[in-house]
């Protein structure tokens, strides 16, 4: 079990009065070693985690790290009061449930063992998150992350150009650059044998000080079936038709805005997992490469095959990139 | 298991019978029994593989164990209850055999297929799941992967 420096409160007032000014200190607070009831961690608390205190801060939401707006409890902001630095402390959550997918179920659990082992392996890699983790005086594997300043990518997106075609000629084949550049991330942590577990486009954030994609929360893991990374890959194909076709095809939307064209759609066409959302985006932009389009096409209800690496699905990609330069005179 | 049992598989039909607790098991156990009841030169060795989760599954290593024990119990009496069904079909004790592996793993299928090859089975036998196509996607097929993989044996899937 790890110790954590010991700081008296007049040492914390000081740190916290350096930091911030005398009248930031808090008239009560609470020094927290052990964070096993992480409700009781309070905003102003200070936990003391490995050499340093953390001044504790607001929750984190989903969006950032995890269900839209809901306060993630176990996930808080805070100082670190040795060097100013903003951190973002994960408590440990065992979180377990089932989610049943047509007969089958799943059990899935929050594992906090398995994010710290991620994040050493992927503490070189420039595409992750990054931090440490340190045992609170309870044995708890508390992280400890870098806070990234940044949008969601998929935000970042959305709104390129005029039109999909404006998009799709100009914008996209940096955004395919930029996807392939994650998707070998997520084979990076595969080829080491670990999934990166929940793999959404919101888990993908923009680091603007380092000018890089960064994957966040890996701390999902489930007990998987035949097929180890296939709810990874199933995670990577739902963000890359989602950046071709930029953003959500919709059916419901296509029903009312475009009769002509949800009249040529057939039930093979949509997500495999999100039967309300185009696969076969060539249907709606004919201009996308056969190529690019058949990539997506392993992630729709008409698929006779399936990727069973991210190898496999990288250099289908590799191909289509070619595709798409030649198209959009990118290697003339 | 000694060397001359091992010679003697040779002669001998060897299935491996690859089980879980689902009922498509049960059914292909069933199809064993009414097939092969009367066969006396058959041997099968009923196998269950128990996906050992990681470490980092659980809080602490003692909810671990007592998960890896509760599921290892739960599947040695289907397993007895198998071997009852074929002992009901005509098979003698000497016929059957039944093995439990508890194991990390990435696949199941590599490992029924690392099995047969150890036990040099004739037939590997499983039954299908029956998986839309989406869960196959998610999930990926143990029977596919056999089917798929197989070397040097037979495979039966039983529907």
């Amino acid at each position: 079990m790890q110790t954590s420096r010991s700081f008296s409160r007049d040492e914390i007032c000081r740190l916290i009065a350096d930091h911030g000014g005398e009248e930031r200190i808090p008239p009560k607070f609470n020094i927290i070693i052990d964070t096993s009831d992480f409700f009781k961690v309070e905003y102003n608390d200070v936990v003391l985690l490995g050499d340093s205190p953390y001044w504790v801060k607001r929750y984190e939401k989903e969006g950032r790290f995890g269900l839209d707006d809901e306060p993630k409890y176990w996930v808080r902001r805070a100082i670190n009061l040795l060097d100013g630095s903003t951190r973002i402390l994960k408590l440990v959550f065992h979180e377990q449930f089932e989610t049943k997918i047509g007969g089958i179920v799943i059990k899935c659990f929050r594992s906090p063992k398995k994010e710290a082992r991620i994040l050493d392996l992927v503490a070189d890699h420039p595409n992750f998150m990054h931090g440490h983790w340190v045992q609170d005086s309870a044995g708890n594997v508390i992280r400890i992350l870098d806070f990234i300043y940044g949008m969601r990518y998929d935000d970042i997106i959305v709104p390129y150009g005029k039109d999909h075609q404006d998009y799709f000629y100009n914008y996209f084949p940096k955004v395919l650059d930029q996807f392939i550049e994650m998707l070998a991330a997520i084979k990076f942590l595969h080829d080491h044998g670990e999934k990166h577990g929940d793999i959404r486009r919101d888990h993908i954030l923009w680091d603007r000080e380092r000018e890089v994609l960064r994957w966040i929360d890996f701390d999902y893991n489930y007990l998987h079936g035949e097929s180890k990374f296939s709810f990874d890959l199933q995670g990577l194909g739902n963000i890359l038709i989602f950046l071709v076709g930029r953003g959500d095809v919709l059916v419901a939307d296509l029903h009312n805005n475009n009769k002509a064209l949800f009249d040529t759609l057939w039930g093979e066409d949509l997500n495999i997992s999100y039967k309300n959302r185009v696969a076969n985006i060539k249907k709606i932009f004919p201009y996308i490469p056969e190529s690019l389009n058949r990539v997506l096409l392993h992630f729709s209800n008409g698929a006779q095959i399936f990727y069973d690496t991210t190898g496999q699905m990288l250099d289908d990609l590799y191909t289509a990139r070619t595709d798409i330069l030649d198209l959009t005179g990118g290697r003339s | 298991m000694n060397v001359n049992d091992l010679t003697k598989r040779d002669t001998e039909r060897h299935l491996l019978a690859a089980v879980d607790e689902s009922e498509n098991s049960k059914r292909a156990v069933m199809y064993l029994a009414d097939f092969f009841g009367d066969n006396k030169d058959i041997f099968i060795t009923l196998l269950s593989i128990i996906q050992e989760p990681s470490e980092d599954f659980f809080p602490t290593d003692a909810e671990r164990h007592k998960w890896v024990k509760e599921k290892k119990e739960t599947m040695e009496k289907i397993l007895a209850g198998y071997r009852q069904i074929l002992l009901g079909a005509g098979f003698q004790e000497n016929q059957l055999e039944t093995r439990l592996s508890v194991r990390q793993c990435d696949s199941i299928g590599d490992v029924i297929l690392e099995e047969q090859e150890k036990l040099r089975c004739c037939i590997v036998v499983v039954g299908r799941r029956g998986l839309t196509h989406s869960e196959e996607f998610i999930f990926g097929s143990t029977s596919n992967k056999i089917l798929h993989h197989a070397k040097n044996c037979a495979v039966m899937v039983i529907e």
